[in-house]
Parts: C-alpha cells; structure tokens; sequence
C-alpha cells in the first residue's frame, strides 16, 4: 500500500525494546508497525494495552496511545476504552500467560462480549520477564524452572478457548514469518467484534535456540477448502499434534458490545430528547 | 408528638416493607422529615421482613433508638429482629389477633387486629398490610385522603379491581381503628410543606456521578452497592452514556480506568471484598496518575461478612490498602444528601488531580431512604485539565509541576500521544527504574495530595466551640451523635469534629480542635478501632484524656451509645475535679 501516509517507522518511538537478541517478539513488534501504516492507522486515534510480561512491553514502542497496564489486565482497560470512545482503534496485547493464566477470566468475557479490539498474545510457551517458569501452554512434560522434574498440566491451545469463549475472528500467526503475521493482523484490525491473534514468538533464552527451528517446521498453510465459518472446522484445527495451522481459522459476524450498547441507548429513550435532571429527580417524588 | 417511628414487621408476602413505602411516600409528600431503612431474614425471598419509618417535624440524621408504633403480623418472624428493634416504653402495638404476642410483651399495649380475616371480609386477602397503613393513618393523625390517594397509585399499574380492593382495605382499616382503645402514643401534630423527595445513599451516589459528567460506569454486583449499578443502569444510555456489568471487579476498575484514560469521567461501586480485589488496580491509577472514583459501600467484615449489615471497617483498607507508596483521596458520606456532595467532590478531585478517589460509604446510609430537596441536590463540577497547545509543545506527561499536576492528553489529540505504564517512568512515561526517578516521581505524586488538603478542607464541624468533650467521629456515626447531643439537656457541653476526607486528612483543623477539647470521645463502628488509629498516625491524640468507643457493626449505632458514654466521661470529669 504506497498510497499509506504513514510507513512502519512512524510508529516507532525513540524507546529501544528491552528484549533479548533473538526475541520473536521483535518480528511481532515489525508486523504491529507495518499493518498500522498499511491500514492507515491515525497515529492520535489508536490506543495499544498490554498487560505484564515481556511482551507487555510493546506500547511502549509504539507511537501510539498506549497503555503498558497490569498483569492481566489489557483486556478490561481496552474495553473500558473502546466503550467510552468507540470510534478509536484498540489494539490489546500480551503474553499467553498473562492471557490465559492471570487473565484468563477477562479473555472469556471479551470475547464472548464480542468488544470491538484486535487482542494479539504473543505465546513462547513459557514465562520469559520472571525468568523461565512453566505457563498454561507450556507442553506437558516440558521441564523448567517451575517443572524441574516435568510439567506436570497439560497445555492449552489459545484459539481453542478463544472460539470457546465466543469470539468472532481467531487466527494463528507466527513471528517468523512477518509478513504472513502483518497480514493476519490487518485482518483481525478490520474485523468488526473480537479479532484473537495467537502468534507463536519463540523465547530464545528459556525455550532454546531451537524453538525457531522447530516452530517454522511445525507451520504449515490453512488448507484451501477451510470453511473458516465453520466452528467444528475452526476447532479441528486447535490441538493440532503434529502441525500448526497459520492463517484465520474462524471469522463470523455478530454484533459487537459497542452495537449493542447503541441499541440499548435506543430502546432506552428510542426518539425522545434525553432527560434532564428534573426528570431524573421526579422518579423520586413520592406517588401521590 | 412531633415524631414518631412505625415498624411494620411479617413474613415475605404479608407486605410490610409495602407499608412501610407506602407511609414514607405520604410524610414525604407532607413535608415532613423522613427515614426509612428495611431488614430482611437471610432468605433470598420469602422470609421475615421489616420496615421502619421515623417521621418528624425537624430535621433528622439518624434512625429512631426505639419504635413508637409497632405492626406485627407474625410474632415469629418478629423475632428474628427484636434484637436490633428496641420498642419505647410507652410504644403501641397492633398485631395479628390470631397470633399471641410472646411472654415479654405481658406489659406492653399490645391490640390484636384481625388482620387476615378483615383482608379476607373486604375482597383483598393479599392486603394485611394495607389495612394497617388505614389503621395508623387514622390513629396517628395522617392524613385520609393523602394516603388514599398514594394507595390508587400505588397499584396503579395494576387492574382496576386490585386497586378497589386495596382501597377497601385501607377503608376497612381506617373503620377498623375506631373500635380499638384509646390510649398510649399521641398522634403526630404538624404542618405540612413542600413535598420532598425521597432517596437512598447510593441514588443520591448514583445521581451525582450523572450530576458530575461521569458517562462510563463499570461495576460488578454486590451488596450493599449494586443499586448503584442498577440505577445507572437505567439512567446512563438515556444520556449518551454506558455502564457496564463486568466478569469481577478487576474488570470493573480496569474498564473504568480505561474509559477515563479515553477522556470520559467513570466510576465504578462496590463494597469491602469488592475493594479488596480493586486495590490491584487502584496503585495502576495511582501510578498512571489516571482519575477513577471508587465508591466503597462498606458491610460487616472481613471476608464475606456481614452482607447487608454496617460497619465502618474498610477504613483501613481505603487509606492504606495497596503495595507501594500509593497516593489517594478518601472521602466519607454521613447521610443521603452527603452521598450526593462526596460523589460530585470525589469526581471534582479524580478529574483536576489525576488521582483515585474513593467514597466511603456503607450499608446504614446506602440503603435507608431519607428525604431530601431537589435544591439541596446542586454542587459545581470541575473538568479534567486537558494539556493546552503550549503544553503540547514537546509533550511530556508526567512534567514537574509545583502541585505535581502535569497536564493530562487524552487520545485523539495528535501531538499529545503516551504511552502509560505501571512501571515507574519519568516525565515521558518511560519505565524507569531508577532511585532519582522512583524518588521525584513518588515527591510529585504525593505533593497533589498536600495541594488537595490545602484546598479541601474538608470536615463537619458543629456543637461547643470549647469542648468539655470533644467527640471525634466519621460517616454514618456522625448523624447518630448529632440525635445523641440534641437530645441531652447538657449536650452544649460537646463538640464534634467529623472529617469528610478521609485521606488525606485535614490535619491542621483537626489538631486545632483536639488542642481545643478538655477531653476526647472518638465513636466508630469498627471492633479493631480503625479511625482511631488512623488518627493515630497523623495527629495528636492525647492518651490520657483520650476515650474510645468502638464495637463490631452488626447492629445499628443507637444515640443512646453515645449518650451514656457521654454521661460516663461526664461523671468521671467531675469526680476529677473534686479531687
């Protein structure tokens, strides 16, 4: 898109990432510059939320609005944002702990109230800011910090639970491939309701160097006659053994909150002017 | 009399809290002054209920020590409340003939009425309790035709023949008055006045978040809170506003923090466990210098508690209750129309200083009905300062500022973008971590609160100018000792300090006034004596000439505690003086 006013260095501030050499969140934090120039994003009119982790800090390397909030938490101060001003663009992000474990209950209700945000967790199976302890994607058996003798959970797919909980737009992504990841991304900022991007973004301080490598040659291409309107389709392609499937795997259309609560504002008053305080105040006037 | 206090006492079903509405309505509508709090069994529905209405001629703070007028339709469920409903001496009692009072009530005037069966004769079984608004209506002096009138209303909404019937039994109670003895309370002499409104603590609360521009509002549910949410509600998408039921509250206090970092003022309610989970999120205010107003309805505590009981025990946990060095502003609500100011005065504070503000209030203010005027019901409103174009030049969020307030953008301005964190930062909102930064950040941060005590001095302050004793009290407390001191014929020998904000305090006021006392009484509703404590830290308390009275919640604070503590130290003080 030459015709974009912006091009991906706009969006970055004079802030250097504190991520270790190697980090796949460096390919996450290129695609994030790359589709916000793509679609044109106003710069003032978009607003970035993490939560804690090491990807958490990514706002800050966005020229942006941005929020680098609690562990956990992106996901209600971007609805929180996106209710109070809906024509803004919000971007949640985060890692798959501060995702699924400390914020597991807000990823439910966001995507089952279908906000209008693109919420892209950046997954290394693992936590990387405390130092290497085991995460809910973490493989069973896998041995770190935490799990000196084997993981002892099994580990979750986050686009499972993401379809599960109701969102309406889920994809999968990796960091390597920053143009398959810039892709995806637009997609899931112009899809209208909850747009989850789960991108695999090797650590490769407490995953190992070769978590790249093994990544790259577990992805392979959404198959052409993926129907991504099919929910059992969509979930078929979560858990996968051998394989991971990159690209959307699940996209409907229902309204999102913001729809809802212009109609509610609707049938609340419908044509009539808003009340004033005196009508506020008569609803208190003893029935006589 | 010039006042009376009517207790209307039944199972689910036998409508007493209905005829305690319907009485508050006409006094209301009379002029008069009016409290009204309910009680309920543990049942979700069904269960023993009960209704108090205190009526009065003057103004009133507090609910009644003691029922003047009591209507009992089911012993049994009466006593599950006898404990916390004390009968004067000389009270009336009408109950249900076919039901014997207890052993303890021999020497008291009990009439039986019957209730069921009149219902029954009249064509409207359901309508016990409005036979008994007929029968107190005549007896004490309410107006006929008023409550008659209030009564078709009422069932307005219903079928013509369900508002016949209940105007048949309001008929056939107001007959039903003349064939029981005389005697025992006076009726209520008064002129009537203007109507006034009646409303709970967290209406009032509500209201004036609509009042102070709040359009955002984000709440889970609790008791004794929720009827914040629900009259928010209703009220926000009919102004352009939303309110939103969120998962937790981490949720609610993260979108409220959100929409306010949007540029809209928000709020969110809750009561203690609710707070517990908020002081996450509250240092994330703090710290992001992002204004939110937190109101606090505080319950029996800790942990699950006393739900739908008062205390005053989340003091603690509202001053001090987060990790760090976390700036805040405390404000507290004595009675319905305080909840209005401390509300609008939380959203003034939040929005010009960036900071978290929460309003203490709790179960005995939210959730009784008082009257109140429309007039009353005013209080200016200040806007967040948004940075200006000046200081968009080379934008620095968090700049040094003397009062440690640096100018706020919202998104949307384009030379005004940030990005926040919860880290420590400097003046661009960069993390930060270190010691110079930590230290001058945290000196900013505390110097809005000194700017804000010097601006708010906030405290009630009424009685003696100098004390014999010098009472020392917050909150609902504060309208329970203003009955005990209007009530003692020596009680110009008292003065009462009150603080309205509660962090930080007005300390210089307050050490003025404890300097000015010959002897202290602090009164609170918290078994651990937190408000005490907390005074601790910031003033002067003297031990020696310092007494404290502090009991668990649970029961409602009655002016007749505070007067018998005061009648102590008062006979302790002339002893000393003999000696």
């Amino acid at each position: 898109m030459s015709c974009s006013p912006y091009s991906p260095n706009d969006y970055k501030t004079d802030l250097k990432p504190v991520w270790c050499p190697g980090c796949g969140d460096f390919g996450v934090l290129n695609s994030v510059y790359r589709a916000l120039a793509d679609l044109h994003c106003e710069p003032q009119e978009t607003v970035v939320v993490s939560g804690i982790g090491c990807s958490s800090r990514l706002p800050g390397y966005v020229e942006t609005y941005g929020v680098n909030s609690l562990h956990g938490r992106a996901l209600p101060i971007a609805t929180g944002v996106k209710l109070a001003r809906p024509n803004l663009t919000v971007l949640a992000l985060g890692g798959d702990g501060d995702g699924i474990a400390i914020g597991g209950n807000h990823f439910m209700h966001a995507a089952r109230r279908n906000v209008d945000i693109a919420y892209f967790m950046m997954d290394n199976e693992i936590y990387g800011l405390t130092k290497g302890q085991a995460a809910p994607t973490t493989p069973a058996g896998d041995k770190t910090k935490s799990t000196i003798y084997g993981n002892p959970e099994v580990s979750v797919d986050p686009c499972a639970l993401a379809i599960s909980f109701g969102a309406t737009w889920v994809g999968r992504a990796f960091s390597g491939d920053v143009k398959g990841t810039t892709e995806l991304m637009k997609q899931a900022i112009s899809h209208h309701g909850f747009a989850f991007l789960n991108i695999l973004s090797p650590c490769v301080t407490w995953r190992g160097d070769d978590q790249f490598k093994e990544l790259r040659a577990k992805f392979r291409a959404m198959p052409a006659d993926h129907d991504r309107a099919d929910r059992n389709a969509a979930l078929g392609l979560t858990n996968e053994n051998e394989n991971l499937t990159a690209g959307i795997l699940y996209e409907i259309q229902r309204p999102t909150l913001v729809d809802e609560m212009m109609e509610i504002r609707d049938r609340a008053i419908g044509q009539a002017p808003p009340p004033g305080r005196d009508d506020i105040l008569r609803t208190f006037a003893p029935a006589m | 009399m010039h006042e009376l206090t009517f207790a209307f006492v039944g199972a689910g079903g036998d409508g007493a809290v209905t005829a305690g509405d319907i009485l508050a309505g006409v006094c209301a509508s009379q002029g008069l002054h009016v409290i009204k709090t309910e009680a309920y069994g543990p049942q979700i529905r069904g269960g023993e209920s009960s209704s108090t209405v205190r009526v009065s001629m003057t103004p009133i703070y507090a609910q009644a020590d003691a029922v003047d007028v009591l209507v009992v339709f089911s012993w049994a469920d009466f006593a599950r409340f006898k404990d916390e409903m004390l009968l004067a001496a000389d009270a009336v009692i009408f109950h249900e003939s076919g039901d014997a009072p207890p052993e303890e009530m021999s020497t008291r005037t009990c009439h039986p009425v019957a209730f069921a069966k009149l219902a029954k004769e009249v064509g409207a079984p359901k309508s016990k309790n409005v036979i008994a608004v007929g029968l107190v209506t005549a007896r004490f002096g309410l107006p006929l035709d008023v409550t008659r009138h209030a009564i078709s209303r009422r069932f307005a909404r219903k079928a013509e023949a369900v508002i016949d019937a209940n105007l048949r039994a309001f008929d056939c109670g107001v007959t039903e008055e003349q064939t029981l003895p005389r005697g025992g309370k006076e009726p209520l002499t008064y002129a009537s006045s203007e109507p006034r409104l009646l409303m709970s603590g967290n209406e009032a609360s509500a209201f004036a978040a609509i009042h102070a521009g709040c359009r955002f509002f984000a709440g889970y549910p609790i008791t004794p809170s929720s009827e914040i949410l629900h009259f928010l509600s209703e009220w926000l998408p009919k102004i352009g506003g939303s309110s939103l039921q969120t998962e937790d509250e981490l949720s609610a206090i993260g979108a409220v923090i959100g929409a306010s970092f949007a540029g809209t003022k928000a709020m969110t309610a809750t009561s203690g466990p609710g707070l517990s989970l908020m002081s996450e999120l509250l240092g994330l205010s703090s710290m992001a210098e992002v204004p939110v107003v937190i109101v606090n309805v505080q319950r029996g505590g800790p942990s699950t508690g006393l739900p739908t009981a008062s205390e005053q025990s989340d003091l603690f946990h509202a001053v001090y209750g987060s990790h760090g060095d976390t700036p805040r502003v405390v404000i507290a609500c004595s009675d319905v129309e305080s909840s209005f100011h401390a509300t609008v005065d939380a959203f003034n504070i939040a929005e010009e200083y960036q900071v978290p503000v929460i309003v203490m209030s709790d179960q005995s203010i939210a959730q009784r009905r008082e009257t109140i005027t429309a007039g009353v019901l005013e209080h200016e409103v200040y806007e967040r300062r948004v940075a200006t174009p000046d200081e968009l030049h080379e934008y620095r969020r968090y700049r040094e500022t003397a009062d440690g307030v640096s100018p706020m953008s919202v998104p949307g301005i384009s030379g005004g973008m940030y990005q926040t964190n919860g880290l420590e930062h400097d003046e661009q909102g960069r993390p930060n971590s270190s010691f110079a930064v930590h230290e001058a950040m945290n000196a900013k941060r505390f110097r809005k609160l000194a700017a804000i005590a010097d601006r708010y001095r906030m405290f009630d302050r009424f009685g003696a100018t100098r004390p014999d004793v010098g009472i020392l009290c917050w909150g609902s407390t504060t309208g329970v000792v203003r009955e005990a001191l209007a009530r003692m014929s020596d009680g110009d020998r008292v003065g009462v300090f009150a603080p309205r904000m509660l962090a930080p305090l007005p300390t210089r006021d307050l050490q003025a006034f404890i300097d000015s006392c010959a002897s202290l009484l602090v009164v609170e509703v918290s078994y651990s004596a937190q408000f005490t404590q907390h005074l601790r830290t910031q003033v002067d308390l003297p031990r020696a000439t310092t007494t404290v009275y502090s009991r668990s919640g649970g029961k409602t604070l009655a002016a007749s505690e505070v007067e018998a503590e005061l009648r102590r130290i008062f006979v302790n003080r002339s002893q000393e003086v003999l000696v």
